[in-house]
C-alpha cells in the first residue's frame, strides 16, 4: 500500500473539508473538557467523601441542666447515662466510643477558640459521648438509636456540614456529564456529515479507486486518519483546557484557601486524560469506520 | 473467460426483471459487441461482470470465478482483473494525464518504479507519448478517451468492458477509439463493448450479442448492428 498517496490524500481531504474539521474539533475539545471535568469532580467527590468519611463521628450531647434547653427536663441522671452507652454499645454499627465530660469540653473550647472564648463555667458545656461508626454511612442508625432517649439533648455528625458539599460537587458533576453528553450527541452528528460530505466531494476519485480494484481500506484510510486527527487535536485541546483548569483553579485558588481539603491531583489529572484520550478517537473513528462502509461500498 | 448461466436479474422493488434467463459464453481474447436498445440490459449484463450485483439466480462466471458466491473482500482483487471504459471517461480533472494512469495503479498499491515504467509505456501503446504533463481539458474527446482506456489498460487486465466508448466521440475520433480496442484485443485481452453506434459495429464484423427486453435475441460470431435477415 503506497501510504504517500493516502498521506497527500488526507492532507487534501483535512483541507478541502477545513470549516468542517474546525467544527467536529472545537465541538469534541468543549464536549471532551466537559466530560474530563465530570470526571475529575467524581474523583474530586471521592477522595472527598473517603477523607471526611473516615473522619466521620457522631456526637451525643447530654442535658445538662441549663434553663430553656429544648427535649430535657434537668441534668442527665446517671441511671439515663448508662442507659445512652448501653444503646451504643448494643448497637452492632458502632465501632467504639468515648465519653466527654463538661469540663474537658470547656477545656478543649477555650484552647480552640483562645479570646473569643465567653463562656464562665464547664457547667454550661454540654458532656457528651462520641460515637465512632464501624462504616460511616451508617450513621442514621446509631442516631435514631438514641436521639429519643431520655437525657439527650441532641445528636450532631459532620454529616450535616458534608452533605451540602456533596450535592453541590455532584450537582456539578452531572451538570458536566449530561452537557457533555450532549455535546458529543453533536460532535456525532458533525462527524457524520463530514464524512457525508467528504465522500460526496471526492466521489469521482472514489469511483475510479473502486473500478480499478483499491481495497475498502485503501479507500477509507484517508477518512479513517482524517477523523483520527481531529480527534487527537480535540483531546489535546480539551487536556489543555483541563490543565488549565488544575492548574489555575485547584492549584492556584482552591488548595491556597481551602487548605484542609483534599484536592484532585496529577494523577487524577492523567486518568481524567487517559479517559479522553480514549473517548475522543472513538467518538471520531468509530462513526466513520461504520458511515465509510455506507457511502464507500466496493 | 466470461460465462452467465441462465442468469436472472431483477431489481429491489421491480416486477420486470433487467435480464432473463441469459446464457452467454464469451471466451479469452474474443471482441465481443453487446447491443440492444436503452433499458434492453446491457448495464445490467456489464455491472454483473464487474459485481457491482449478484445475479438473482444463475451463475456468473468471471476469469474462472463465480462471483456469486465470491466474498465482498475479495472483489477488489477481482476488478483488477477488468478493465473499465465509460462514455464519459471520468477521468481526474486536477491531474495530468500521467496522473490518471498511474492513479489506476498507485491505489492498488503498486510501486513507484513499477507506475514510472508502465504509465509512459502505455501512453505509448494509445497514441499519447508527448502529452503526459496535459491536463484532461486541454485534450480533445478522443484524446480523454485514450486517456481512460489507458487507466483501464495498465494494469494488463484480462478483460476490458467499454461502455459505449465512442458515444461522445467525432466518426473520425471512434474510429481511432476502435482501433486502439481492436489493438489491445490482439495482445490477448477480451474486449467487451456495449455500443448504439451501428456503422462500428457493421465495419469491425465482430461477434455480436443483441439483448431484447432482458433476453439474449441474437448472439452471431461476426455479426453487424442490426438483424441480417
Amino acid at each position: 500500500m503506497q501510504l504517500r498517496h493516502v498521506f497527500s490524500e488526507l492532507r487534501q481531504g483535512l483541507r478541502r473539508n477545513l470549516s468542517m474539521h474546525v467544527a467536529v474539533v472545537l465541538t469534541l475539545f468543549v464536549s471532551l473538557t466537559l466530560v474530563g471535568l465530570g470526571i475529575l469532580l467524581n474523583s474530586q467527590a471521592q477522595k472527598t467523601e473517603e477523607y471526611f468519611g473516615s473522619q466521620l463521628q457522631a456526637t451525643i450531647y447530654l442535658c445538662n441542666g441549663q434553663r430553656g434547653e429544648v427535649g430535657c427536663v434537668g441534668p442527665v441522671s446517671d441511671a439515663e447515662k448508662q442507659a445512652v452507652i448501653k444503646a451504643i454499645e448494643g448497637n452492632k454499627y458502632v465501632k467504639d466510643w468515648y465519653e466527654e465530660s463538661q469540663q474537658v469540653a470547656y477545656d478543649r473550647s477555650k484552647e480552640l477558640m483562645g479570646d473569643n472564648f465567653r463562656i464562665s463555667s464547664p457547667e454550661a458545656m454540654h458532656s457528651s459521648i462520641w460515637v465512632t461508626m464501624k462504616d460511616p454511612r451508617d450513621y442514621e442508625r446509631v442516631v435514631s438509636s438514641v436521639q429519643t432517649l431520655p437525657g439527650v439533648h441532641s445528636v450532631f455528625t459532620a454529616k450535616d456540614i458534608l452533605d451540602p458539599i456533596y450535592s453541590t460537587i455532584d450537582a456539578f458533576k452531572y451538570g458536566s456529564l449530561g452537557i457533555g453528553a450532549f455535546l458529543i450527541l453533536a460532535a456525532l452528528l458533525l462527524v457524520a456529515n463530514t464524512i457525508r460530505l467528504a465522500a460526496f466531494a471526492r466521489r469521482r476519485e472514489i469511483g475510479i479507486m473502486r473500478l480499478v480494484g483499491a481495497s475498502s481500506l485503501y479507500i477509507s484510510l484517508p477518512f479513517l486518519l482524517e477523523a483520527l486527527v481531529t480527534a487527537i487535536i480535540g483531546v489535546a485541546l480539551a487536556s489543555g483546557a483541563l490543565g488549565a483548569f488544575m492548574w489555575f483553579g485547584i492549584h492556584e485558588k482552591l488548595r491556597e484557601s481551602l487548605v484542609f481539603m483534599p484536592w484532585v491531583d496529577f494523577p487524577d489529572y492523567l486518568q481524567a486524560v487517559a479517559w479522553l484520550a480514549v473517548i475522543g478517537p472513538l467518538l471520531t473513528v468509530l462513526p466513520t469506520l461504520v458511515l465509510t462502509r455506507k457511502y464507500l461500498k466496493v | 473467460m466470461i460465462r452467465f448461466e441462465k442468469v436472472v436479474k431483477t431489481y429491489p422493488g421491480q416486477t420486470r426483471a433487467a435480464l432473463e434467463q441469459v446464457s452467454v459464453d464469451i471466451e479469452k481474447g474474443e471482441f465481443v459487441f453487446l447491443v440492444g436498445q436503452s433499458g434492453s440490459g446491457k448495464s445490467t449484463f456489464l455491472r454483473l461482470i464487474l459485481r457491482e450485483y449478484r445475479p438473482t439466480s444463475g451463475k456468473v462466471h468471471v476469469a474462472g470465478k463465480e462471483i456469486n458466491r465470491l466474498a465482498s473482500w475479495k472483489v477488489p482483487r477481482l476488478r483488477r482483473q477488468i478493465g473499465t471504459v465509460f462514455q464519459d471517461f471520468r477521468l481526474l480533472q486536477n491531474k495530468t494525464v500521467a496522473e490518471n494512469v498511474g492513479f489506476a495503479l498507485q491505489v492498488i498499491g503498486k510501486s513507484r518504479s513499477q507506475i514510472n515504467r508502465l504509465v509512459p509505456e502505455t501512453l505509448e501503446l494509445v497514441g499519447l507519448e508527448g502529452k503526459a504533463d496535459r491536463l484532461p481539458d486541454e485534450l480533445s474527446g478522443g484524446e480523454q478517451q485514450r486517456v481512460a482506456i489507458a487507466r483501464a489498460f495498465v494494469n494488463r487486465p484480462m478483460i476490458l468492458i467499454a461502455d459505449e466508448p465512442t458515444g461522445n466521440l467525432d466518426p473520425t475520433s471512434s474510429i481511432g477509439i476502435m482501433k486502439l480496442l481492436d489493438r489491445i484485443n490482439r495482445t490477448g485481452t477480451t474486449v467487451l463493448m456495449a455500443t448504439h453506434d451501428a456503422s462500428i459495429v457493421d465495419q469491425m464484423r465482430k461477434r455480436v450479442i443483441e439483448l431484447e427486453d432482458g433476453r439474449v435475441v441474437r448472439d452471431e460470431s461476426r455479426g453487424i448492428y442490426g438483424n441480417q435477415n
